[in-house]
């Protein structure tokens, strides 16, 4: 009997596919450490975030395409993550370069419950095993310091001769709001030239440390605040909340004409408040009707992430300072939130493949 | 309004000897632009007002100073006189294009517009 080869290996291995990037794990680099003695055949498979929905099904093809190589006595396949960057943006200085991803959770207009959206989809990335940050943009109304509750703000450490921020952790995770700064109960009442300011400082004074992934809650509506983003920072995509109801659609298209402009992938909508569950009844009520985020995805072609319902539990938790995903891990809105983010990062590894690929704007003089 | 071309420009080159700053696109397509074009076309509402048709404002012996781009859509130039409000979102740069291929195919355009 003929001994098995590496070589022999990574040609069976060239026949399964990455189900989100669409090309095979050898050529996408993701086969690491192979090993092959006596028809012992051992590897790791490096995914693309500890979040991969896919996981399994990499494991089944990996074994079934190996299963149809001569002499493969044992096969031990162990799995890693790397989580790989996705942040575009032409050759300006980066804000943020200990960041691989930065996303932006965004909303054509308030109350759709964005924050409470943004603070449970930074813990779901973090209880997959990502580092994530959370980073609090909404200026008028900062509400990530109660939602995630935060009481302490940042402290200042010495960098080089110089003084950053290091941001406050909540239930794990490096918090940072505008709401930091601000005296309690007082409005900010700022013109565009110093919430671009404020902004910078959030992003450029503050040790994020390394993050595989940092989540931006954005202010509602498409303002000085959204502009500042595009402008000043490598964003990898944005994400959008919505409600059911129709009108959620032209808040929707009005969300997405102002990325389109700035040249900010959507990479997917959420549809919050998609229906309740009665305690009494157990019926679901579907309160502000139901799909219209749904059909918006759909007809722009835009991935749809899930619909998270109105739960009394999860209010009462924002309130309380501790996210759902913490207060109730097993409960069936925490599951969805997790499946929404898992599916988060799978879009994302898509947007790096695309980032990767796509050739980084050169400027030169001659 | 131009039509979205969804071209980025993947180098942009200041010929300095030359005047003329050359924009490569994804495509392959190369336009060069003379910088007193570049200038004269500064979609800035300082150069252009609010509201109306873009007009070529001409502004002799512009000289580039700097070239940086501007989050994941646009370039901005700035000019030795100081001037530097000009964004000119790729879509817009490419649209501008002097090349004989494009200006010919947009003057067809305006033609059959009428």
């Amino acid at each position: 009997m003929s001994a098995v080869s590496e070589q022999l290996v990574l040609e069976a291995l060239k026949k399964v596919q990455d189900p989100e990037l669409h090309r095979d794990i050898v050529s996408l680099g993701m086969v690491k450490n192979l090993e092959v003695t006596d028809g012992k055949v051992a590897f790791s498979v490096e995914l693309t975030t500890p979040a991969c929905p896919l996981r399994e099904r990499i494991e089944e093809d990996c074994k079934r395409v190996l299963a149809g190589v001569d002499g493969v006595k044992e096969l031990a396949i162990s799995f890693g993550a790397q989580v790989r960057g996705s942040k575009s943006g032409a050759g300006q200085t980066d804000l943020l370069p200990t960041v691989k991803n930065v996303v932006l959770v965004a909303a054509g207009k308030g109350g759709v419950g964005k924050s409470t959206v943004a603070a449970n989809l930074a813990v779901g990335l973090k209880m997959h095993g990502a580092a994530t940050g959370l980073l609090d943009a909404d200026i008028y109304g900062p509400s990530i310091p109660i939602l995630m509750g935060v009481r302490e703000g940042p402290t200042k450490v010495a960098v080089d001769g110089d003084y950053k921020l290091k941001p406050p952790l909540a239930h794990g995770l490096p918090v940072m709001s505008i709401g930091f700064f601000l005296e309690p109960d007082q409005a900010v009442i700022w013109r565009g030239p110093m919430l671009g300011k404020a902004l910078h400082q959030l992003m450029a004074d503050v040790q994020w440390g390394d993050l595989d992934y940092l989540i931006v809650d954005m202010p509602p509506g498409t303002g000085d605040v959204q502009i500042t983003f595009s402008q000043q920072l490598k964003v990898s995509g944005a994400v959008l909340v919505a409600t059911p109801q129709d009108v959620a659609l032209a808040d929707v298209i009005r969300a997405k004409s102002m990325f389109d402009k700035v040249m900010i992938p959507i990479i997917g909508i959420i549809e919050n408040m998609s229906y309740f569950i009665c305690d009494g009844c157990q019926k679901k009520h579907e309160i502000f009707s139901r799909g219209g985020a749904e059909r918006a995805a759909e007809r722009f072609n835009i991935p749809f992430l899930g619909e998270i319902p109105l739960i009394t539990s999860l209010r009462e938790g924002s309130d309380k300072g501790v996210p759902i995903l913490v207060q109730e891990p097993r409960s069936e809105v925490s599951r969805i939130f997790l499946e929404i983010a898992a599916k988060l990062a799978g879009q994302l590894s898509i947007v790096s493949e695309k980032a990767r690929r796509a050739q980084s704007l050169k400027i030169v003089t001659s | 309004m131009a039509m979205m071309s969804g071209h980025v420009p993947v180098e942009i080159n200041h010929m300095r000897q030359e005047g003329m700053v050359r924009v490569t696109w994804d495509d392959g397509h190369v336009g060069d632009y003379p910088r007193e074009y570049l200038r004269g076309y500064c979609p800035c509402a300082l150069c252009q007002g609010h509201g109306g048709e873009i007009k070529f404002i001409a502004a002799p012996n512009a000289r580039l100073a700097e070239i940086s781009a501007v989050g994941n859509y646009a370039i901005q130039f700035g000019w030795e006189d100081g001037h530097n409000t000009g964004i000119y979102t790729f879509d817009y740069l490419r649209s501008l294009c002097p090349c004989p291929q494009c200006k010919s195919s947009k003057a067809g355009a305006a033609e059959k517009e009428g």
